[in-house]
């Protein structure tokens, strides 16, 4: 029993995705290491069954066919393939959403969840709170000798510009 | 000039009884200032009251969902949040994070400076740079004014003018002010418009690398969410107000297109994510999907 509970919360440390099934949207190297200039294992092509181990920055390491390697994180969506492909995306979810639930916009709040439409459209402030939030507030210098505790740099990068497509 | 100001201006010219080059100047010159102001009223809404009107929302949004009562965890928010947002152009705003206690995965942000972040978005998450790149989002909505852009675009044209016009009332109760925070509450349950929530994707992952964090914070918590079962009911709010999370990856990988490589060695913090929330009862996701 205690050795279950030393696993439990070993296990509870462990940022992992433990195996968790994904599918590749496009055809993606898998690197013996998460870098672009690392050995390629092997091509895997699009719509690619993995295994998903762990995260590394933009690279997630995976398992197929038995073999393990990195690619790059955003060629791969969880899930089952065929699945995504029939449920969709763009909205869709929540129509699926909606649908289930028989209601649209104006589904009754069970009491479980708090933050139901209902309540955000006929809303009951809460200054209480609001004075509260406030006292958690962290100053200017607070910050700063947060983000030096993290030993944070502070690159200067640029705000992205909006991929083609998007304007429309 | 615009399409709507001309047609005014078209209105104004049919519409005269009198001869018809024998408008009044005058009252085309107040015709016009109306419609500018009404146009303005976004840039012209002062911080003072871009804060006011965002406090009555926060007020609001704490109504639906209260603060969760564990103050490590609600300070260790605010440092990551006030952090990152010293690396943006409005580092002086009175900025103020929240973690609501309840199962629902959302974010949200109120203009001023509030941004709040439910429990249950919270345990999905596995590092710091991923709540980083959460808050740096809803930090993006408040930069860009999106919030007053969308109540704007609700509530009556002129109630937004006369709140912008009109000085700011410490003591007695402002209508105009209360309507539009009603309003401004409401969107939570609507949405924002898709492009802004692009946007706030884009310099959301901008500020948490500028912030010193593992630039795939916000990608990595967005794809969790997309791995997670689309009929569960802690996901409707926030899929039902925000564009598919296929679509966000997708735009999001685009607009990274590899020029944050050099960025990957940037820490994510995990263990010290990982020792704050442990003492808490969040349940933090351990791989497990539930």
């Amino acid at each position: 029993m205690r050795w279950l509970l030393v696993f439990c919360l070993g296990w509870s440390m462990f940022p992992a995705h433990a195996g968790e099934t994904a599918y590749t949207v496009r055809s993606t190297d898998m690197k013996a290491k998460p870098f672009t200039d690392a050995a390629t294992l092997a091509s895997l092509p699009v719509n690619s069954r993995v295994e998903v181990l762990t995260r590394k920055s933009g690279w997630m390491q995976i398992k197929n066919g038995g073999a393990t390697g990195w690619v790059r994180m955003l060629n791969l969506r969880f899930g089952d393939a065929a699945a995504q492909r029939k449920s969709g995306d763009s909205g869709l979810g929540a129509l699926f959403n909606v649908a289930a639930t028989g209601g649209s916009g104006s589904t009754v709040s069970t009491g479980v969840r708090g933050l139901s439409e209902e309540k955000l459209k006929n809303p009951s402030p809460n200054p209480r709170a609001l004075a509260e939030l406030r006292r958690y507030a962290v100053n200017e210098k607070e910050a700063l000798t947060f983000g030096k505790s993290g030993k944070l740099a502070t690159p200067r990068v640029g705000y992205l510009p909006a991929p083609a497509k998007e304007a429309k | 000039m615009n399409g709507k100001l001309v047609s005014v201006l078209f209105l104004c010219c049919i519409a005269s009884p009198a001869p018809a080059f024998d408008f009044n100047l005058d009252d085309l010159g107040k015709t016009l200032d109306t419609l500018k102001k009404v146009q303005q009223a976004t840039t012209d809404i002062n911080e003072p009251k871009e804060i006011k009107l965002g406090s009555g929302i926060a007020s609001n949004l704490l109504g639906a969902a209260p603060l969760l009562q564990n103050q490590r965890v609600q300070k260790y928010v605010n440092s990551v949040g006030r952090w990152l947002a010293l690396q943006t152009e409005r580092p002086g705003l009175p900025w103020q994070f929240g973690v609501l206690n309840d199962d629902d995965v959302n974010a949200f942000a109120a203009p001023g400076g509030y941004v709040f972040i439910t429990k249950g978005l919270l345990a999905q998450m596995r590092s710091e740079a991923e709540l980083a790149g959460v808050l740096a989002h809803e930090i993006a909505h408040v930069l860009r004014k999106h919030h007053l852009q969308a109540i704007k675009q609700g509530a009556r044209a002129s109630l937004f003018a006369e709140f912008a016009e009109h000085a700011l009332q410490e003591k007695a109760a402002d209508p105009a002010l209360a309507k539009l925070v009603s309003a401004g509450t409401e969107i939570y349950a609507r949405g924002l418009d898709k492009n802004d929530e692009f946007e706030a994707d884009r310099m959301g992952v901008v500020i948490a690398t500028r912030a010193g964090y593992d630039p795939y914070g916000l990608p990595a918590v967005l794809q969790t969410l997309q791995g997670m079962n689309a009929q569960d009911s802690s996901l409707a709010l926030l899929f039902k107000t925000h564009p598919g999370l296929n679509d966000r990856l997708s735009l999001l990988d685009r607009a990274m297109s590899g020029q944050f490589d050099r960025f990957e060695q940037q820490p994510d913090h995990a263990p010290r994510f990982m020792t704050v929330m442990n003492k808490t009862g969040i349940l933090v996701n351990t791989g497990n999907r539930r």
